[in-house]
C-alpha cells in the first residue's frame, strides 16, 4: 500500500477542484428545479382551474388515486401482473435471441440463407402482428408475453450476432493455433468476448420489453398497468391514467438501474 | 540439427471473385533447430501467409511443409505470436497463460502446471498471476503471451511482427527480454517483420523475399557475436553493414516493382 502523504495543492489546482464541485452542484440543482417547477405549475394551474384537471389530472389527485388503489390492493396486483409479464418476456427474448445468434454465428451458410428474412422481420413493426398473435396463442397473458418477445428478440439476435462476428481474427487464429475446436472457440473466446455487448443488449431489452408488454396489454388484457392506462382512458379517468404512467416510469427506472449495477460490476473486472 | 523445418517448392493462390492471385511461387527454404530466422520482404508479399502455412492454418496449393521430418498436420505443436499480445481481458494472467493447456485438456496435468509455475517465476510474472492483463505494462503483457505459447512446449515458435504494436523504447526492452527467453528455452523461431534493425539484432539468419509472388531472394547470415543482447548488437560496428545489405536487397525489389508498373 502507498503511504498517504499530505499534498499541498497549488491554488490553481484548488480552483480546478472547486470548478468541478460547482459544476456538479449546479447540474443537480437544475435537475431538481425542473421537477419542482413542472410539478408546482401543474398543481397551481389545475388548482386555480386555469387548466381543467379533468383533462390533465394533477399531482395531488395522482397521489390520492395511488393511495386509494394501494389501499384496496389493486395497485400491487396490477404492478405484479405487468412486472411478471415483462420479466418473463425479457428473459425469454434475451435467452432465445442469444441462442439464435449463436446458431447463426456457428453456420455461415444458415446466416446467408436467413439474412433477407431477418432484415424483413427487423423492419416489420411487430405491433402489426397483434391480431395474429391473439388468434394463434389466445387472448391472455401468453399473447402479451409473445408480443414482448417479438419486440425484443430480433434486435437481441442482431446485436449479439454482430458482437460475435466482431471478434478479433487474430484471437481466433490464436485459438486455432493452440488446437481449439469450434466449441472451445465459442465458449472460451466468442461468448466471453461479447459479454460487454451482452450487457448493452440487456439495457436495450429492459426498455424494449416494457414497450412490448404495455403494447400487449393495450391489445388484450384483464389486468396490468397497461390495462389500467387503457381502461382509465376509456372512462376518461385521467387520474388513473397519469398515476399508472407514473408508476410505470418508476418501475422501468428501477429495472434499468438494476441492469446498470450489473454492468458496473462486469466492467470493473 | 539442419533442415528442422523445411518448405519444399510451395505455391499458394488466393481466390477471390475478381480472380486468382498467386501469393507464393515455388518457395523453398529451411530452418535449423534452435535458430532464429527472420523473414523480411516488401509489404504485401505474403510474409504472414508463410506463417499460416507452417502453422497448418492454411494449406498450400502445391508443395509440402515438413517439421522435424513430418508433414504439417492439423494439430501441430506450434506456438504462434501475433502483432498484439491477444491476451483475453476477462482472464487473469494465470488463466491466460494456461489457456492452451485448457484447450488440450491438460489443465490439471501436474507436470504442465509445474512448467507454468517455473516459467512465470523465471520471467517475473509470478506475483502478477492473479492480475488482469489491463493491469500490466506492454512489455509484461508480451512476456505473458510468450509464456502462454511456451508452456505448450511448441516444436517451433512463429512470430508475426510481435513487437510492431509497441512504442520504440518498450520495443527495445521487450526484444531483449524475448530474445533471452527464447535462447534460454532453446526455441526454434520463424519471425516475420518489416523492421530491418529488429531482424538483424534478433536473428541468426535473415531471409529476404521478393515481391509477389514471393520467392526467396537471398538469405543473409548474421555473424554478430552470439553472446550480445539485441540492444548490444545494434551498437556493434558490423550492424550497419548488415542493415545496408538488407536495405539494398529490399530497395532493389521495390525498384523492380515500380519498373513493372511503368
Amino acid at each position: 500500500m502507498k503511504k498517504k502523504t499530505i499534498i499541498a495543492y497549488t491554488n490553481e489546482h484548488k480552483r480546478y477542484l472547486k470548478k468541478i464541485k460547482v459544476d456538479k452542484a449546479t447540474t443537480i440543482i437544475a435537475q431538481v428545479l425542473i421537477l419542482v417547477v413542472v410539478l408546482g405549475l401543474w398543481e397551481i394551474l389545475t388548482m386555480t382551474n386555469a387548466i381543467d384537471p379533468f383533462f390533465l389530472s394533477s399531482p395531488s389527485r395522482m397521489i390520492k388515486t395511488l393511495i386509494e388503489t394501494f389501499k384496496t390492493g389493486n395497485l400491487i396486483y396490477h404492478i405484479g401482473v405487468t412486472v411478471y409479464e415483462t420479466l418473463i418476456g425479457f428473459l425469454l427474448a434475451t435467452f432465445l435471441g442469444v441462442f439464435i445468434a449463436i446458431l447463426l454465428w456457428w453456420s455461415e451458410k444458415l446466416r446467408k440463407i436467413l439474412d433477407p428474412y431477418i432484415v424483413v422481420l427487423n423492419a416489420l413493426p411487430k405491433i402489426a402482428l397483434g391480431p395474429v398473435i391473439i388468434i394463434w396463442v389466445g387472448a391472455g397473458t401468453s399473447a402479451i408475453i409473445t408480443m414482448c418477445i417479438l419486440i425484443c428478440i430480433v434486435i437481441t439476435t442482431l446485436s449479439m450476432l454482430s458482437a460475435f462476428l466482431n471478434c478479433d481474427k487474430d484471437k481466433i487464429a490464436l485459438m486455432k493455433s493452440m488446437g481449439a475446436n469450434k466449441f472451445q472457440i465459442l465458449f472460451k473466446l466468442i461468448i466471453p468476448n461479447a459479454f460487454v455487448d451482452f450487457v448493452s443488449v440487456l439495457k436495450i431489452n429492459v426498455g424494449m420489453s416494457w414497450v412490448g408488454t404495455i403494447m400487449g396489454e393495450y391489445l388484450v388484457s384483464k389486468a396490468g398497468l397497461g390495462y389500467l392506462i387503457v381502461y382509465g382512458g376509456q372512462v376518461f379517468n385521467l387520474d388513473l391514467v397519469m398515476s399508472s404512467t407514473l408508476v410505470l416510469c418508476l418501475i422501468a427506472c428501477v429495472m434499468y438501474m438494476l441492469v446498470g449495477i450489473l454492468e458496473r460490476k462486469v466492467r470493473k473486472r | 540439427m539442419k533442415d528442422y523445418l523445411k518448405l519444399n517448392d510451395i505455391s499458394l493462390s488466393y481466390h477471390t471473385k475478381e480472380g486468382e492471385t498467386l501469393a507464393l511461387e515455388n518457395l523453398s527454404f529451411s530452418a535449423n533447430k534452435n535458430e532464429y530466422l527472420s523473414i523480411v520482404g516488401p509489404s504485401g508479399c505474403g510474409k504472414t501467409t508463410i506463417l499460416s502455412l507452417i502453422s497448418g492454418l492454411l494449406k498450400p496449393s502445391k508443395g509440402e511443409v515438413l517439421l522435424d521430418g513430418e508433414a504439417i498436420g492439423k494439430n501441430v505443436d506450434i506456438g504462434y505470436m501475433f502483432q498484439r499480445d491477444q491476451l483475453f481481458e476477462w482472464r487473469t494472467i494465470y488463466k491466460n497463460v494456461t489457456l492452451g493447456l485448457e484447450l488440450k485438456k491438460k489443465a490439471k496435468d501436474e507436470e504442465c502446471l509445474k512448467r507454468v509455475e517455473y516459467l512465470l517465476k523465471q520471467y517475473g510474472l509470478y506475483e502478477f498471476k492473479n492480475s488482469y492483463p489491463s493491469e500490466l505494462s506492454g512489455g509484461m503483457r508480451q512476456r505473458a503471451a510468450l509464456i502462454r505459447t511456451l508452456c505448450l512446449e511448441p516444436k517451433i515458435l512463429l512470430l508475426d511482427e510481435p513487437f510492431s504494436a509497441l512504442d520504440y523504447q518498450t520495443k527495445l526492452n521487450v526484444c531483449d527480454d524475448v530474445h533471452s527467453i527464447i535462447t534460454e528455452e532453446k526455441q526454434t523461431v520463424i519471425a516475420v517483420t518489416h523492421d530491418i534493425s529488429e531482424a538483424i539484432s534478433m536473428s541468426d539468419r535473415v531471409l529476404v523475399l521478393t515481391k509477389r509472388p514471393a520467392k526467396v531472394k537471398c538469405i543473409i547470415d548474421i555473424n554478430l557475436p552470439k553472446n550480445l543482447t539485441p540492444l548490444e548488437k545494434r551498437e556493434n560496428k558490423d550492424f550497419s553493414k548488415y542493415f545496408d545489405l538488407i536495405w539494398k536487397e529490399l530497395s532493389n525489389e521495390k525498384e523492380n516493382n515500380n519498373s513493372i508498373h511503368k
